[in-house]
């Protein structure tokens, strides 16, 4: 599984460092380092709904403090755990 | 044009307890190539030092870069300098460097201490034919000019650093020769070797300096072509004709903006690889385009380099940051501040929609500001710059 998170300018702005951040943090409080690829990209064109983050090709919109239940609602079942 | 440059970089130390500086450094450009470079001391400190010092580097820089002989200056200094009331003189020492056609050197020195010239790390001192104008005795010489030579021209509150406190008799020429022999190979600008020069002045004189203390470095070497694409094109018909130019220049490729690098990759059809470190916080990672030499986002990363170029032209005490941390901005502003002697600036004017967001500090005038404040800054560091809009 593959999440990408935008660290284009406006996304920056809106916090994608913490979303990194966390996401990095959960990855490895889950023990998931090789189930879970984390990856970084430009601008995704879709700057209004930032921070802008892909689950393999599925668009989400997160913000630092929704990280968690975006990683507890629709990563952690998608591998079935 | 022969392929040497000049990285001219000064600055001063004021006396401990006053407010203005006594010293005086200008610096006029004729040309590209030729530059004339004046240092001078002014009698006593404070309000009256410093305009005899600004008067005299005035009028001799003018007077030199107009092609005026020498003994016109000293005589044209002596008749207009006012007279200080104390003393019954009007005095200032000075040093003057002209860099001619960037081939030869020629140095005028009037009591400041001896310029210093380091050529391949050691010091080189060199022939001088001493003149009498006015009873003054002046010395001067003409030198031509080899790639990585460079030229210190002081005040003498360098050499006095530290008398009577830290050191006997201060911190002597010769001294300061062995100071600067060691730090030759690391490559730092004339502004950061003058910087490095002062702050081992201020601390010898536990940071109460006696005397105004001014030094100026001025560093050779050979021109250094770097180019930025910072930006779409305006009309994305223009892609192709922007990053042909942009690619086609000698020297190193930076491209800065996500969207930006989108079309560079496309272009060279590579792929571009995001990193996902923050190594500083406040700006965001880097990216690698196989055959970019560096890839960043756009408006925050240039910001932070336009941060640290003002600084540069200040105080430089950002140095300790960007000068070793591997973020894009501390990458940018390495390469141009220290690298670069010619930088090509490629702006696109596409205007994100997505940032004109008034929530948002990163809207289009801003990034223009930023481009024309940015080549500015480095235009005020000596570099030649050429900035082309799509």
């Amino acid at each position: 599984m593959k999440i990408t998170v935008c660290i284009g300018s406006s996304c920056h702005l809106k916090g994608s460092r913490q979303v990194v951040e966390q996401l990095q943090a959960l990855v490895a409080e889950h023990g998931l380092k090789n189930e879970i690829e984390l990856a970084g990209t430009f601008c995704m064109g879709n700057c209004q709904n930032g921070v802008c983050v892909t689950l393999d090709d599925r668009p989400f919109s997160l913000s630092p403090e929704s990280t968690r239940p975006f990683f507890e609602n629709n990563v952690l079942p998608a591998l079935g755990k | 044009m022969n392929k040497l440059c000049a990285d001219i970089g000064y600055r001063s130390l004021i006396k401990y307890g006053e407010q203005l500086c006594g010293d005086h450094v200008d610096v006029i450009g004729q040309g590209e190539d030729t530059s004339t470079i004046v240092l001078a001391d002014g009698l006593g400190s404070g309000v009256k030092a410093s305009i005899l010092s600004t008067l005299t580097s005035r009028i001799i820089s003018t007077m030199v870069a107009e092609g005026l002989p020498i003994e016109d200056c000293v005589e044209t200094i002596a008749a207009t300098l006012p007279v200080c009331s104390e003393r019954q003189v009007a005095y200032s020492t000075f040093t003057i460097i002209r860099l001619i056609d960037n081939r030869e050197a020629e140095i005028i020195e009037y009591d400041n201490p001896a310029v210093i010239l380091l050529r391949d790390g050691k010091n080189c001192e060199f022939p001088k034919t001493a003149l009498s104008i006015g009873g003054k005795t002046i010395y001067k010489s003409r030198i031509p000019l080899r790639e990585n030579d460079i030229f210190v021209a002081m005040s003498d509150g360098c050499i006095h650093a530290g008398v009577g406190m830290e050191l006997n008799f201060g911190w002597e020429r010769g001294d300061i020769i062995e100071f600067l022999e060691t730090l030759y190979d690391v490559g730092f600008t004339a502004k950061t070797l003058t910087t490095i020069l002062l702050d081992e002045c201020y601390k010898l004189y536990g940071g109460q300096p006696g005397d105004d203390t001014t030094a100026c470095v001025v560093r050779i070497r050979r021109r250094e072509p770097m180019n930025l694409l910072f930006g779409p094109p305006a009309n994305r018909d223009d892609c192709n004709k922007m990053l042909s130019l942009f690619f086609s220049k000698e020297g190193k490729h930076i491209i800065c903006g996500g969207t930006t690098s989108s079309i560079a990759a496309e272009y060279l059809h590579k792929r571009v690889v995001p990193k996902l470190d923050y190594l500083d916080p406040e700006v965001p990672p880097i990216a690698e385009i196989e055959g970019v030499d560096l890839v960043t986002e756009g408006v925050i990363t240039i910001n932070k380099v336009l941060s640290y170029a003002k600084d540069y032209l200040e105080d430089n005490e950002s140095y300790t940051q960007w000068s070793y941390k591997k973020d894009g901005a501390s990458q940018i502003a390495r390469l141009l501040f220290e690298e670069a002697t010619d930088i090509n600036f490629y702006v696109g004017r596409a205007i994100n929609p997505a940032h004109q967001n008034p929530s948002l500090p990163i809207n289009f005038s801003i990034k223009m500001q930023l481009v024309s404040e940015l080549s500015d800054c480095l235009r005020r560091m000596g570099k030649r710059i050429k900035v082309s809009y799509f």
